[in-house]
């Protein structure tokens, strides 16, 4: 007898089999797999860009989203619930990772889950309890991390460090890595890794090198993984949820003043006041909390806001750079940024005019 | 063999183990298991993984295995299943990894 064509191009059979769907182009699979995360109290979360499934029969008993390299939506159904399936789903999900070129994995999950992910090769950075906890697919990422942060440990009464996305690199930037730098024993720079701004990391960080050269004491250091990070600042995971104040920067903020402070014995954090960008703001604000106030085994860091340097009358920042930009009213522009900001821009970034790429401006 | 990119090999399901290989800058081997039999076999199971990764000439990586309480012999097959993969090894001389 020849069986009828099934409506997932998949065997029916009481085995358990894998595969995988862009959830973007399988509506009607991802339906499916709204319903499997809502039994599991988990909601579809926007920006996977590939599922694995895992059915028996015709019956979807399992699934587990990939964004980049943060695995999300992680759920299996409750009548299959067992060791066996699960651990099976989540070896597909980091074989699937691997072939998509990640091998360095994170993923959140709830506390309570903590556990059952260690048993996966995951282990735990950060938590914010009853909430949320940020978790890696190896025993020696952050650790390995710190080790090489500590061999640019200096030595100082009064250690600074300063966070910059560098959006680009303002005259506004310069002015507070001066600032710190004249306040400090040392001071350690760090720029934003992450390339989802408007200006490539490559010339964020070569912008910044040339505009901090004359600074004496300071150290200039790649960003990474660990700090603002798409991994470390999952906004997007609680963005439906109403939750955006609470949660979405405490992993980061932890993670800095738990793993990256200690390794570099950083005293004090910059960071300029913040007039225009409402996420950048936010984070600031938080940042006194977790860093300064919070329940911690880590020595607290002092938080020095320092009010930002004005041209005209109006605060110097790069967010207002990029408007000047859209509006195309570069001569502008020459008063708020050093002259190889202004070079990069008449020569590569004048006529690419991409929709505003957010993140964090500061 | 040196080991150049990063590369799996096995499950994290039950008598299985998840073997991953990666480069590393300095010129050492890093290894580190986790295993629910680390007790009873912790010894064992890393006397097997250095035994094979000396048989295969790597002297240089970051190896981190995830043992679900696999018998030697699956450990060897995979520590060399992931080492070919991560030293992107065409020409495999079988009689060294007997």
């Amino acid at each position: 007898m020849v069986a009828a064509a099934q409506p997932w191009g998949v065997p029916v059979s009481d085995e358990l089999e894998f595969y995988t769907i862009d959830p973007r182009e399988s509506p009607a699979e991802a339906a499916e797999v709204r319903l499997l995360l809502s039994q599991c109290d988990l909601d579809m979360e926007a920006g996977i860009e590939i599922f694995v499934l895992g059915r028996v029969g015709r019956a979807l008993v399992a699934c587990a989203g990939l964004e980049h390299n943060i695995v999300k939506c992680v759920a299996t159904a409750p009548e299959y619930r067992g060791e066996s399936l699960s651990l099976k789903l989540m070896s597909e999900i980091i074989h699937l990772a691997q072939e998509r070129g990640h091998h360095h994995l994170f993923l959140y999950t709830h506390p309570k889950n903590v556990s059952f992910f260690e048993g996966c090769g995951f282990y735990e950075l950060a938590e914010v309890p009853g909430y949320v906890s940020l978790m890696e697919n190896t025993p020696v990422g952050i650790k390995g991390y710190c080790r090489r942060l500590g061999a640019q440990r200096q030595l100082g009464l009064k250690i600074g460090c300063i966070v910059m996305n560098a959006n680009p690199f303002t005259l506004g930037h310069q002015y507070l890595v001066r600032l710190a730098a004249s306040q400090c024993d040392w001071l350690h720079l760090f720029v934003v890794r992450e390339d989802v701004s408007l200006f490539s990391y490559r010339d964020r960080f070569a912008l910044v090198q040339r505009g901090v050269a004359d600074i004496p004491r300071l150290t200039l250091h790649h960003g990474s993984e660990y700090m603002v990070s798409r991994a470390t600042f999952p906004d997007y995971f609680f963005k439906e949820k109403g939750m955006v104040g609470e949660c979405c920067t405490a992993i980061d903020l932890q993670l800095f003043r738990n793993y990256i402070a200690p390794a570099l014995g950083v005293t004090h954090r910059f960071v300029g006041t913040e007039p225009f960008c409402a996420t950048t703001r936010k984070y600031n604000d938080d940042m006194k909390y977790w860093l300064q106030n919070a329940p911690s085994d880590a020595a607290p860091i002092a938080v020095v806001e320092v009010p930002r340097t004005q041209c005209a009358g109006v605060p110097i920042s790069a967010s207002e750079v990029r408007r000047l930009m859209r509006s195309g009213n570069v001569g502008h522009i020459a008063e708020l940024v050093p002259r190889d900001t202004l070079e990069l821009l008449n020569g590569k970034y004048t006529f690419a005019q991409p929709a505003e790429a957010g993140g964090v401006g500061a | 063999m040196k080991i150049v990119k990063e590369a799996l090999a096995g499950t994290l399901e039950s008598s299985d183990l998840l073997v991953k290989v990666a480069p590393v800058t300095e010129e050492r081997l890093e290894i580190v298991i986790e295993s629910e039999v680390m007790r009873q076999f912790g010894a064992q199971i890393r006397k097997v993984v250095e035994e094979t990764l000396a048989k295969l000439g790597v002297s240089a990586g970051q190896i981190v295995v995830e043992d679900k309480g696999a018998l030697d012999c699956a450990i060897r097959a995979r520590i060399q299943a992931a080492v070919l993969r991560g030293a992107d090894q065409q020409q495999i001389e079988w009689s060294k990894l007997s």
